[in-house]
């Protein structure tokens, strides 16, 4: 009786897929090239003639195993992305952006730091809260199995975020200004690009990140033999 | 000669048409679309699995390991609620396609 199953496995070894899957793979395919033989035979043909055209329906089994491949891991990709970056990361700005409007509901003042044009404005507990909430990040990252630049961009997601509404915020800010015939002195812009990019950006950012970085150092062994299972 | 996009949009519709009737394993699946085809429409091997796969991730469909009643497991797809909804639109389109250009070679022999 012919292992169908040793033979698609011949074929499609270089299967990159994690073991069970690659399996199920080599079972299904095997399943369906035993019922064509069968078929073939009971059509009349000889059991060599029926072997050679079963397996006449794969003219490229390295093409096939691609094409499995990426279909296969297609989704697998997606639901890491979202798992290792996407979750964790949504989780960071939510939570720093809940405790931040929550400390100025409750009349917390900021502190001043700095003088003039370029006076900083922090939020000395929610800084010290962005440490967890990076940490939280990178922790939920190295869980779902992300590599150490997907839990430090969990961790740091709020600030990108930030980043991204700053950059769309400054030339739409200047655009509208022209339109409506204000003059801008971009002197005046320039520092307030850095006063709000140190206060807003730089400084959270550095925080977010310390806490991902601990998290992370404290998880690298575990994080490290998760990230190397490739779906 | 048949662009992909077409070809790969009249696999998915027989697939899913055919899945409508109930739970099917490939190689039963790609004998019905052919059958009911009455042989212009053939899926061998290397067309269907990948197809299939693509049609999983897709949450179309949805395989699970089953035994029959001569004792052989296979993976039987099924036709999930998000499968049945992308069916109804895709008939429609393919449809209208048809009938445009049915009109189409009715003018043109006209």
């Amino acid at each position: 009786m012919r292992d169908w199953q040793e033979l698609v496995r011949q074929r499609l070894s270089g299967l990159g897929l994690d073991a069970a899957e690659r399996d199920e793979v080599h079972a299904e395919l095997a399943g369906h090239l035993e019922e064509s033989y069968e078929a073939l035979l009971k059509e009349g043909m000889t059991e060599q003639a029926a072997v050679s055209a079963a397996l006449f329906q794969v003219t490229n089994w390295q093409d096939l195993q691609q094409k499995i491949v990426i279909a296969k891991s297609r989704g697998h990709l997606m639901k890491k992305r979202i798992q290792q970056l996407w979750i964790p990361g949504f989780l960071t700005f939510i939570l720093s952006t809940v405790f931040l409007m929550t400390l100025q509901k409750l009349g917390f003042r900021p502190r001043i730091v700095g003088g003039g044009p370029i006076a900083f404005l922090f939020y000395a507990p929610w800084l010290g809260s962005l440490l967890f909430v990076g940490a939280l990040g990178a922790y939920l990252s190295s869980r779902a199995g992300g590599s150490r630049g997907a839990a430090l961009l969990a961790s740091v997601f709020p600030v990108l975020a930030l980043t991204a509404a700053f950059l769309l915020m400054f030339p739409i800010d200047l655009i509208i200004e022209r339109v409506i015939g204000n003059h801008v002195d971009f002197s005046i812009v320039a520092t307030a690009l850095l006063r709000e990019g140190i206060g807003w950006l730089l400084v959270p950012g550095a925080a977010l990140l310390v806490g991902g970085l601990l998290v992370h150092l404290l998880l690298s062994p575990q994080s490290s033999s998760q990230g190397t299972v490739i779906g | 000669m048949i662009g992909s996009e077409i070809k790969r949009g009249t696999a998915e519709l027989a697939v899913l048409s055919v899945l409508q009737d109930g739970p099917l394993h490939g190689y039963e699946l790609a004998r019905r679309i052919e059958q009911q085809t009455n042989g212009a429409l053939r899926f061998t091997l290397a067309a269907l699995y990948p197809m299939l796969y693509r049609m999983e991730q897709q949450r179309w469909i949805r395989g699970a390991w089953e035994t029959s009643a001569n004792g052989r497991r296979r993976r039987c797809y099924r036709l999930t609620s998000a499968g049945r909804k992308k069916l109804s639109p895709l008939q429609r389109e393919w449809a209208e396609l048809f009938r445009a250009l049915q009109r189409l070679t009715k003018v043109s022999h006209a």
